[in-house]
């Protein structure tokens, strides 16, 4: 039987991580039970959070494949399509490769085998067309296979924010978002990726059915009350092929189970875990965890705690010093663990006698934009405390700063910026933007573009706000294409609009609506133009845009927009009605005074 | 190659050889390096299976191997994963009715 | 712009647009409008769109029925969906005079033709069973009043005349009238000038600023009023209500919003069209006392507009005695909307044929005020 110092099981950024430092010292073997490692990482095409060391604004197949080819480099076995069947006594492996039993020893074990996606029981969540998240990644974006036409997405974690933005960018219509909390699960730039392309992410609903015979043709879903019981009366169908279930993961302990290691029921960090010390030991010594198995999180923290295990395994079978390494990775894995987003792995870890320290992020004010407006800057949309300071390293001319704590949400200073944008490719979160505001009535925006086909010079596009509302049209002016697939197209737009407009696209058949309330598309109001009628007045007259319980908020200057653009009168020179009170809808028994008199 | 992604804003799909596999004795188009599950995803085919105790349609769920709903007959064997099994020439996939057949 | 006409008709108000519309019916070209701003920016957009014929003289009665029979036929002559409903009017008494003169109204009006009836107190909680009747004597009903969208009317007309290949003109301002010898040159605006023979004054509340251009009196003056539109709710209204005791009006739209309004109680003579907060709490008052389940409706927009008053709230329609070919159709103190289609047939008749021929209107010209006023009553 062959034998090793050290196993790792499991391919994906944990054990990649962990394999890559442990070949440097001890004799290692891989095993993964793909035919490729880097585990999920290898469909994830949307840009890592983090910081230069760790893979920031890199997209997770090129991180995937970075690790893989570093592992190649180094003296470690690697045996991928081999899938281990179960931890025996006297350290024993089991694994089957090729449909035939083999078995290998261990000195030291890491698992990192990941987790799998939680399943939700609703009525007919077995019918064929319900996946899981990861299944719809691995067919689109593993195997390059529509998964489907019309989707609904269950959860609104980082998992189905990114997943409803993928499905986007193979022309998917993602129908909506549902998430039974009463906030969005994920980070607010992912969040606001999908708005903008007019997804929209329905809270405190959940899913009551799937409909169809032998594969999904529906879905109804319906608003839940605080303790997430239905709402009699509100359910609603909606016609979907697909239903796509991310409600999160259950991390795969079966093996450490087998390997004795203690476990231990942590909701916070995704159920059933290994106890294990900050080292990533478990409660057996020769046994050690890394990645989603330890505690759901994010990639980055997986490679973190790959690295840090294999460090505490290298440490003890070679006695090799390591003391510095290891507490340089404890302390960024603190920070990433800092910000108010990984609130409940603090409170996990520190169930199991981890104490992560909460950093406070320090305030940093912004310098006034006003002066640098007139040329082309950046615009920097990012205002959640999230680990990743992309923006910062981005940046040559030292315009962004995020400081020594990568939670802080970056400040930008104007006077800094040469206009070049390499920031807006670098952001993971796409919320970066560029602008330039001069004496013209028209302003330009920049805005990364990862959809196909890449608009071209001169095209006509729509300018769509960030919940994906149409709010005027423009000209596509230049497309800068980038190696990393993040290209920025640059438009021309009415300056009324460059705070509005954050996506662009090509226009729909079917018209959109410009006014919400009275439900008045814009097809309507060209038509009206087209009529002869320019006048805003007689057009709200016609259509009862603006006359709506908003009062217009929104559709008027989208109106006064399609006007100016259709009849070459600047927005200033258009009159824009009057505004009467009450400005907010207001019911008669406010205004009674009752006894009063 | 309907149902399959020929560009993509991000990544690149080079396919590998075309091979030939049968589902339910027709021929579906698959590429070398694909699993099963998802060629047959690829054209239009949802229903893997029908459940042992109800009779219910069942397809995959998370395609990489763990939650076994997509259970096939492949080359006459049985509760075989679709979707970590690749194609090869000449496959042979049924739907597997129940518990499938040994015999 | 054109710089010559066969008419010029000053102000685009529904007024002006019905009577432009009627001339180039009747065959006449070179109908001009002129409108200072944009189409229904006047009284006309800012009017609550009632069409009833339930007056107190004889006249008004003839001339709105002949309105109604217009109306009915709006849509295929004008050409457009103005949200026309015949849902009626229901007058309420409170008191014993009031009731008097509805059973007498009622009477004069049955003689017209009119299909118009009293309902007692009871009938009007059966037919109505949404209205609080606390206090109501009676009530006058007629199904075939209703009510119309006036802001769709106006611009449907500015549509027609354009199409007729007349000129509808806005954002243009009227600045002088030539007249020579009694007749009338031309007209000067802000944007140029039209030779004409012909100008008709249907500017409103203006319409005196029009007649000194030409030296004559228009005894006319804006007087404020006050009206606000609801959220849409499901059609329950069917009628247009006006409550002369309680002081208002309510009507459903075919859209589902309420409007109302009131008189104010001094109402201030200009041009004043501001808001006062004052109209809220005054109508919310009284609105939910009689109509209990719209107490929870949200209000969403209150505005002001201008009636053009006459002395005895009558319309004035006729021809200048020392400008030839002068003809001023104003003072429709609050129902220039629901007379417009009859008035403009009319007006177009005494351009063309020199006399009224479908309706007499004859009850309307300027001397009357020099023989005695009697004002109308049934105004709010």
């Amino acid at each position: 039987m062959k034998e090793y110092d050290a196993i790792v099981i499991g391919g994906g950024p944990a054990g990649m991580s962990a394999a890559s430092v442990l070949g440097d010292h001890v004799k290692t073997l891989i095993l993964d039970e793909n035919d490729a490692l880097g585990g999920q990482l290898v469909k994830q095409t949307h840009k890592f959070f983090g910081d230069h060391a760790h893979y920031a604004s890199k997209r997770g197949f090129e991180i995937a494949k970075e690790l893989t080819d570093e592992i190649y480099k180094k003296p470690v076995d690697i045996s991928t399509a081999s899938t281990v069947i179960g931890i025996y006594p006297q350290n024993t492996v089991a694994y089957v490769k090729d449909g035939r039993e083999e078995l290998v020893r261990y000195k030291k074990l890491l698992i990192a085998t990941g987790a799998m996606e939680r399943q939700l029981p609703f009525i007919n969540s077995d019918l064929p067309g319900v996946y899981g998240a990861g299944a719809i990644q691995t067919l689109m974006n593993q195997y390059g296979i529509f998964p489907g036409k019309r989707f609904l997405i269950i959860g609104s974690g980082n998992i189905g924010l990114i997943l409803a933005y993928q499905l986007a960018q193979t022309g998917a219509e993602v129908r909506m978002i549902v998430e039974a909390l009463d906030k969005v699960g994920g980070y607010e730039v992912h969040a606001n990726k999908v708005k903008r392309l007019g997804i929209p992410i329905l809270l405190k609903h959940t899913i009551v059915k799937a409909m169809g015979d032998e594969s999904v043709q529906g879905v109804v879903i319906a608003e839940v009350d605080d303790k997430f019981g239905v709402i009699p009366g509100t359910e609603k169908e909606i016609v979907v092929d697909t239903i796509c279930v991310s409600v999160g993961l259950i991390p795969l302990t079966e093996l450490a189970e087998q390997a004795k290691c203690k476990i231990e029921y942590i909701p916070e960090l995704g159920g059933y875990v290994p106890v294990r010390d900050e080292r990533m030991h478990t409660t057996n010594s020769d046994v050690f965890v890394a990645g989603d198995l330890s505690s759901i999180e994010e990639a980055t923290t997986a490679i973190i705690e790959g690295k840090l295990a294999a460090m505490q395994i290298v440490k003890d079978l070679t006695k090799t010093d390591l003391g510095k390494e290891i507490s340089d990775e404890l302390k960024t894995l603190d920070i990433f663990r800092s910000g108010p987003k990984s609130f409940k792995i603090r409170k996990g870890l520190e169930k199991m006698g981890i104490k992560v320290p909460e950093i406070e992020v320090p305030k940093l004010f912004q310098t006034p934009i006003e002066n640098a407006k007139s040329k082309l800057h950046a615009v920097i949309e990012c205002t959640e405390e999230i680990p990743c300071n992309s923006c910062e390293s981005s940046c040559k001319f030292d315009a962004i700063k995020v400081g020594e704590n990568i939670n802080t949400p970056p400040i930008f200073d104007p006077s800094k910026c040469t206009g070049c944008a390499v920031c807006v490719t670098a952001c993971p979160g796409l919320a970066i933007f560029m602008e330039k505001l001069d004496e013209s009535p028209n302003a330009t925006i920049g805005i990364p573009y990862e959809f196909l086909p890449l608009p071209k010079f001169n095209e006509k596009m729509w300018g769509m706000d960030k919940e994906g509302n149409y709010v005027c049209d423009l000209t596509v002016k230049r497309v800068v294409k980038n190696p990393n697939k993040t290209n920025i197209v640059y438009v021309e737009l009415p300056k009324e609009f460059v705070d509005d407009v954050r996506h662009v696209r090509y226009p729909k058949k079917e018209s959109p609506f410009v006014c919400r309330c009275e439900e008045v598309t814009l097809d309507q109001i060209e038509k009206i133009i087209d009529s002869g009628i320019t006048d805003f007045e007689e057009i709200k007259r016609m259509t009862r845009i603006t006359m709506g319980p908003c009062g217009g908020k929104n559709c008027k200057m989208i109106t006064l927009g399609i006007i100016s653009r259709k009849t070459g009168i600047p927005i200033s020179k258009l009159s824009h009605g009057t505004s009467r009170p009450p400005v907010k809808p207001t019911e008669f028994s406010a205004f009674l005074r009752g006894d009063e008199k | 190659m309907e149902g399959r992604i020929l560009e993509h804003p991000i990544l690149s799909f080079t396919r590998q050889k075309r091979v030939r596999i049968f589902f339910e004795g027709n021929e579906i188009e698959a590429y070398e390096g694909e699993s099963v599950a998802a060629a047959l995803h690829a054209a239009g085919i949802k229903v893997l299976r029908y459940t042992p105790i109800n009779g219910r349609p069942a397809g995959f769920f998370c395609a990489v191997g763990k939650c076994s709903s997509c259970l096939m007959e492949i080359d006459g064997v049985p509760n075989v994963r679709s979707c970590m099994t690749k194609v090869r020439d000449g496959m042979q996939v049924r739907r597997q009715h129940g518990k499938g057949d040994l015999v | 712009m054109i710089d010559r006409a066969s008419v010029v008709v000053v102000g685009g108000g529904i007024v002006g647009s019905a009577i432009a519309f009627n001339l180039l019916k009747m065959g006449m070209k070179n109908v001009c409008v002129i409108e200072r701003s944009y189409v229904s920016s006047g009284s006309t957009g800012r009017c609550a769109g009632g069409i009833r014929q339930q007056w107190s003289s004889s006249m008004n009665v003839k001339l709105a029925m002949r309105s109604v029979k217009l109306f009915e036929q709006f849509e295929k002559e004008v050409g457009m969906n103005i949200e026309y409903y015949q849902g009626g009017y229901l007058l309420l008494a409170y008191t014993d005079s009031e009731s008097d003169d509805f059973v007498k109204n009622v009477k004069m009006q049955k003689s017209q033709g009119l299909d118009v009836d009293i309902l007692t107190k009871h009938e009007i909680k059966e037919k109505f069973p949404f209205i609080n009747v606390e206090g109501v004597k009676l009530g006058s009903w007629c199904k075939s009043d209703g009510h119309a969208n006036p802001q769709i009317a106006n611009i449907a007309y500015a549509i027609a005349i354009r199409k007729m290949g007349g000129e509808f003109i806005t954002h243009t301002t009227v600045t002088g009238i030539d007249v020579q010898n009694g007749q009338i040159v031309g007209v000067q605006t802000d944007n140029g000038y039209i030779h004409t023979n012909t100008v008709i004054d249907a500017a409103g509340f203006e319409s005196p600023k029009i007649g000194e251009m030409v030296g004559i009196t228009i005894p006319v003056y804006g007087e404020r009023h006050q009206i606000l539109v609801t959220e849409a709710v499901n059609h329950f209204l069917d009628p247009l209500v006006i409550n002369f005791n309680h002081n208002y009006y309510v009507r459903q739209t075919r859209h589902g919003s309420l409007i109302m309004g009131q008189g104010d109680v001094n109402p201030a003579p200009g041009e004043d069209i501001g808001n006062t907060i004052e109209f809220l709490e005054e109508m919310s008052e009284k609105m939910v006392r009689d109509f209990p389940i719209i107490k929870n409706v949200h209000i969403v927009r209150q505005w002001s507009g201008a009636y053009d008053m006459s002395p005895d709230a009558q319309p004035i329609i006729d021809e200048s005695k020392s400008v030839s070919r002068f003809i001023y159709a104003t003072g429709f103190s609050g129902h220039g909307f629901m007379l417009a289609p009859a008035v403009g047939e009319a007006v177009a008749e005494m351009i063309i044929y020199g006399r009224t021929v479908t309706t007499d209107i004859s009850n309307l010209k300027m001397d009357r005020f020099a023989i005695g006023i009697e004002r109308e009553h049934n105004v709010v």
